[in-house]
């Protein structure tokens, strides 16, 4: 079950904003269709990302696959003990696997809520 | 589709960037490596191939995955919409090296997909692609047949670059492979059957005609662009 409070975008990160703070992740679909995680990539804390953007990069099955980052911002937070733990992204994708926190500064991309984005996981299949 | 032949390493990964980037049809590309080199997947780290001869020519992919050496194979790059591939990453294997397996099989070469029982995915520890299978992989009793890898994009337009490396002739540096030559001599009517082969098995599968064609101006010029300024830098290279 998704938290109700979160905002989705459509190539699967998540988004809790709290005042001017996003902390941002990737989804159960995203990492279920992805399967066994081997490599990840963050920006560093003090990087700026930019909404629609790619911000980072995760490795499973020999594929490589591009983060989107849902806001524009400076990364204020990174969870680095997140790369030596991957196996948190399929125990607690909205919880422990969050992926950076970012004050937003600009630009959000157009994001979803939980129904909305419950129809886009079943229109990828 | 696009028929190249043996390509300099830099320019084949960057044609491959730029049909993932450009191509407004699903793009089939055939071809091979001359010189023969060594591609690093995108996660690898440089300094963990230091003991790689020193003439050897070394690129980093886009892909995921482990490092191969292209010597004597048959590659194949499958740049395309994600929607045209099963979202789940496995399974979009499955579906193209299931269509391999035929190719393979209407020349004379039996393999199978390795099945359960090996890792989901390559572990950091095993820096050669060919050196543990994953349950997609192909394999014979030899070894690994078939050397597979992709990027996804996930933005705006979500596509897939998949890479597949079919080992016609063991290479040297990575002897524990297993090549199509292991079964069947290889002949120049062989790769041209077998060319043919995974054309109409691919195309098949994803349900598409294949017509022959060529890079257009703009997939040239990008390709040229992304050869000198990335896959051919050493920075590039060296990036992790």
């Amino acid at each position: 079950m998704r938290p109700s409070d979160l905002k989705f975008q459509k190539s699967h990160e998540w988004l809790k904003l709290e005042g001017d703070i996003a902390t941002v992740g990737i989804t159960d679909f995203a990492v279920s269709h992805l399967s066994d995680l081997v490599f990840l990539d963050l920006p560093n804390k003090g990087a700026s990302v930019t909404a629609g953007e790619s911000f980072g990069e995760i490795e499973s099955v020999k594929a490589v696959s591009s983060l989107y980052a849902p806001v524009t911002g400076e990364v204020v937070e990174v969870n680095s003990d997140l790369g030596d733990n991957l196996e948190w992204l399929s125990e607690e994708p909205f919880g422990k696997a969050w992926m950076i926190k970012v004050k937003v500064t600009g630009a959000t991309a157009e994001l979803m809520d939980g129904a909305a984005y419950d129809a886009h996981c079943k229109a990828e299949g | 589709m696009i028929v190249d032949g043996p390509g300099d390493a830099a320019w084949n990964m960057a044609v491959d960037a730029a049909l993932l980037e450009l191509a407004s049809t699903p793009t089939l590309r055939l071809y091979g490596w001359s010189p023969h080199a060594v591609s690093l997947g995108w996660f690898q780290r440089f300094d963990d191939f230091a003991d790689l001869p020193p003439d050897a020519v070394v690129v980093r992919r886009q892909t995921g995955g482990g490092a191969i050496h292209h010597g004597d194979e048959l590659t194949f790059s499958l740049a395309l919409d994600a929607a045209l591939l099963p979202g789940v990453v496995a399974q979009s294997y499955v579906l193209l090296h299931d269509a391999v397996v035929r190719a393979l099989a209407a020349v004379g070469v039996t393999c199978r997909r390795a099945g359960t029982g090996h890792p989901a995915a390559a572990r950091p520890g095993n820096r050669w692609c060919f050196a543990e299978p994953t349950p997609e992989d192909l394999v014979t009793a030899r070894g690994k047949l078939l050397g597979s890898a992709q990027r996804r994009l996930r933005g705006e337009r979500p596509r897939v670059l998949h890479h597949g490396s079919l080992v016609l002739e063991r290479p040297a540096l990575t002897p524990f492979v297993a090549a199509v030559a292991d079964q069947q001599p290889v002949t120049a009517a062989l790769r041209a059957q077998l060319a043919d082969a995974i054309v109409t098995e691919l195309a098949e599968v994803l349900g598409l005609a294949h017509v022959v064609g060529s890079l257009d101006a703009d997939e040239r010029a990008l390709a040229s662009t992304l050869q000198r300024e990335v896959f051919a830098s050493a920075d590039h290279l060296r990036r992790r």
